[in-house]
């Protein structure tokens, strides 16, 4: 046998080792990956959602601020964000305190309503 | 170290294909064991890959023609800078170089979000790893970089002297940073496909992937375009080249893209766009590989042995169908229920921002691909030129900048014409001021030079239009925070980073639109022969042909140089020396250009031809404005560093989201 062949075989057996350790030896049984809950989803969603409605009002101060928009569209653009806003962050508090109270499953109705 | 090298490539394509598998059965079975087992996977690939990069250049520096790669592209008198790059010069080698990237991307994506149980991180992985074992695929059975030759020669063949360049040691690795970060953003888009994750969290995932992806290809394609300005002795930088054209198109997409995702993030519509966006993306990086490797096009560019065609059109037609069946089953949950507050908004003039940019890229794609088919199908060999991507994209491109100009004087979600006309009639004056001073000085002679003046108005429309933003937003800011203007300056864009840097990278692609037009429509040249002596005139600049003499660069390249005295005003302002060198085995000369430039224009010369009575033939182009395309280069840069700048605010409100998330979804409360 080579040094070349040793060397090969020497990596070889070291990668095996690397990738067989978890396989073959004690691991505690946990799952690595939490599944896809579309309860969370949508509140993880929601939560963007917020922050996006937020950051569009303050945008739209700074669209008042420097002439983009007129008195009247800012006013009725800030209604209608802040509308947005209410019944997002309405939608977060339900969800929590649905999940808090009874799990999943009526939170899924909440959503599917 | 060749038998290291070339086993070493064989084990990464073993590890990548099992972690590829192992990375789908953990996440498909929730199953830590094979997922800690996968986990290893993305080092070992990429030391393996690195090995055999390693041995390939140990190779190249130690003049082992035992190679038929380093017998190929490189010999004992090449530098040992063009020996370094002479890694990607061949089609095996620039394989080996992609694998290497991408591996090393996969390598980055996987310690960014190992501590992260995300479900749609394995998949993402797979799909890395999945697009790794093409590459590797391809390495080990059909280009193999270590291929022995039975009886080494003594010497090889060398570097195409085209490639001996500076520019190609930096332009190949930039646009390949570019093609294969795409690969990035792809792998979570059909992660999010597997797992339906098909959020906002993706985009978030892949924002900062996308913009320095977008960054490295759009700069390799400047880098580019330079190299052919100062090698290919044409007196141009691009020629809507296939595989120019081929490396354009996934920047036009993305670009598209970039924009798009805006409209996602801030109406939460558009999904079904966003994600076809950056397959198209990923699908047009391998388009434009198909090009370059499979030999069905001639261009500069193309590998010698273009043979690898039909696996990259397998590959491509492969992505391009579990692309469409995956969007088309999630369509339901890509479906958005917003719409556009009003066609007069910022978010409406993304859309046609968009419509522009897809339009440009389908010219693009169409000119590419017609003579082709039109081979295929009649026999005919048809070349699509210039003029008809001139004829097409010059226009939707006037459009384009049209629109860069009106996007931030546009309130988001809805505008009104009184206010449109309180915000345009600015930039629009400095405009028509600018267009009055120039429509005297400037001809206006052919549809050419109409494009260019109308360009130039334009220009001037979106740099006020910006800068009237950052003063606008400045004493906005100054008023309301009480700062000096300066500090509300600063303050302004730190807040906001995107926005401006964005700005910053629109002023950058005005430059670069600014040395186009002008550069297309005003340049000229003339060619003449010459004996010691003769004179030349071009625009204000008289060239005296003063001399030629043979140089002995190296044991296999000698320089013929030509030398004339620049003369501006009466006064000696430069010498030129254009060159032909001559390589020792190979059949043509190759001409090295002289250029003098400055911000108005560069004058280019080229020795095209000389006899033994030392008379010789000189072309000289006068080039307006061209360093202005590389300023813009630079001015992209710094303003892409402003937009992919960590951003605190954004890491603080993913951490207090996930905080919320925890609290709520805990599983102690289950």
């Amino acid at each position: 046998m080579s040094f070349i062949h040793f060397i090969e075989l020497l990596l070889i057996a070291g990668i095996m080792v690397a990738v067989g350790i978890p396989l073959f030896g004690k691991l505690p049984k946990t799952r690595p990956f939490s599944e896809v809950d579309p309860v969370e989803e949508a509140f993880k969603h929601l939560l963007v959602r917020k922050e996006e409605v937020l950051l569009a009002i303050k945008e739209l101060e700074a669209d008042l601020q420097t002439d983009k928009v007129s008195n009247e569209d800012y006013e009725s653009l800030r209604n209608k964000l802040e509308g947005e806003a209410m019944a997002i962050l309405e939608k977060i508090d339900t969800l929590e305190k649905d999940k808090r109270k009874s799990g999943k499953s009526s939170a899924k109705n909440l959503l599917l309503a | 170290m060749n038998d290291i090298g070339e086993f070493t490539l064989m084990v990464a394509l073993a590890t990548a294909l099992y972690g590829t598998v192992a990375y789908v059965m953990s996440a498909r079975g929730n199953r830590i064991d094979l997922y800690l087992s996968a986990d290893k996977i993305p080092l070992i690939t990429w030391a393996c890959v690195m090995i055999s990069s390693i041995a390939l250049w140990k190779a190249l520096f130690t003049n082992d023609f035992s190679l038929q790669y380093v017998y190929a592209y490189s010999n004992i008198e090449l530098d040992y800078f063009y020996k370094f790059s002479s890694f990607w010069g061949g089609q095996k080698g620039s394989l080996l170089f992609w694998t290497l990237l991408l591996s090393t991307y996969t390598l980055v994506v996987h310690f960014q979000n190992r501590k992260k149980s995300l479900i749609v991180v394995p998949y993402a992985m797979a799909v890395l790893l999945g697009v790794t074992v093409f590459f590797l695929f391809l390495l080990n059975f059909s280009t193999n970089p270590f291929e022995r030759i039975p009886l080494p020669p003594a010497d090889g063949r060398g570097l195409n002297p085209l490639l001996q360049n500076y520019w190609m040691v930096i332009h190949p690795p930039t646009l390949y940073l570019g093609y294969v970060g795409f690969t990035v953003p792809f792998a979570y888009a059909m992660a999010g496909l597997i797992t339906k994750s098909l959020d906002d969290s993706w985009i978030r995932l892949t924002r900062k992937w996308t913009v320095v992806s977008w960054f490295f290809l759009c700069m390799g394609n400047l880098f580019g375009a330079s190299w052919a300005y100062v090698e290919l002795g044409w007196g141009g930088y691009w020629a809507w080249d296939p595989v120019e054209n081929a490396a354009f198109m996934p920047l036009i997409i993305a670009t598209a893209y970039l924009h798009s995702v805006m409209i996602q993030e801030k109406k939460d519509m558009m999904k079904v766009w966003n994600m076809s966006l950056v397959l198209l993306t990923f699908v047009m990086t391998i388009f434009g590989t198909f090009i370059t490797r499979s030999g069905l096009i001639q261009s500069v560019h193309t590998f010698d042995e273009a043979t690898l065609g039909y696996y990259f059109l397998g590959f491509l037609f492969f992505i391009i169908a579990v692309c469409s069946v995956m969007i088309v089953w999630r369509l339901p949950l890509l479906k958005s229920k917003n719409e556009l507050d009003s066609f007069l908004s910022r978010e409406a003039s993304f859309l046609f921002n968009n419509l522009l940019l897809l339009g440009i890229g389908f010219a693009t794609f169409w000119g590419t691909i017609f003579p082709i088919i039109s081979e295929a199908v009649r026999g005919i060999k048809i070349t699509v030129g210039p003029p008809f991507y001139n004829q097409v994209n010059v226009p939707i491109g006037l459009a384009l900048l049209a629109l860069i100009g009106i996007g931030p004087v546009i309130a988001w979600r809805r505008a009104t014409w009184s206010n449109l006309k309180k915000n345009f009639h600015k930039p629009v004056a400095v405009a028509l001021v600018g267009g009055a001073v120039l429509y005297p000085i400037l001809p206006l002679s052919n549809r050419s030079e109409i494009y260019t003046f109308i360009a130039f108005i334009l220009c001037m429309f979106v740099t006020s239009s910006i800068l009237l933003e950052f003063f606008k937003g400045t004493m906005a800011r100054s008023q309301s925070h009480e700062e000096t203007t300066v500090g509300a300056l600063g303050s302004m864009i730190w807040h906001n980073k995107r926005r401006y840097g964005g700005y910053v990278v629109h002023i950058g692609v005005v430059m670069i639109y600014a040395g186009i037009a002008a550069s297309q429509s005003y340049g000229t040249h003339i060619e003449k022969r010459m004996k010691i002596g003769d004179t030349i005139e071009i625009s204000d600049y008289m060239l005296r042909y003063e001399k030629i003499a043979a140089v002995q660069a190296t044991s296999v390249k000698t320089r013929i140089i030509a030398q004339l005295a620049v003369e501006k005003d009466g006064r000696r302002i430069w010498t030129a020396r254009p060159e032909k060198e001559f390589y020792k085995g190979q059949t043509q000369p190759v001409s090295e250009v002289d250029v003098r430039s400055t911000l108005a224009s560069d004058l280019y010369v080229i020795l095209a031809d000389f006899s033994e009575d030392d008379s010789a033939t000189i072309k000289v182009y006068y080039n307006p404005m061209v360093s202005w395309l590389w300023m813009g280069g630079w001015v992209i840069a710094l303003g892409t560093m402003v937009c992919a700048w960590p951003d605190r605010l954004e890491q603080r409100r993913r951490l207090e989201r996930l905080k919320r998330q925890e609290i709520v979804f805990s599983p102690a409360q289950e």
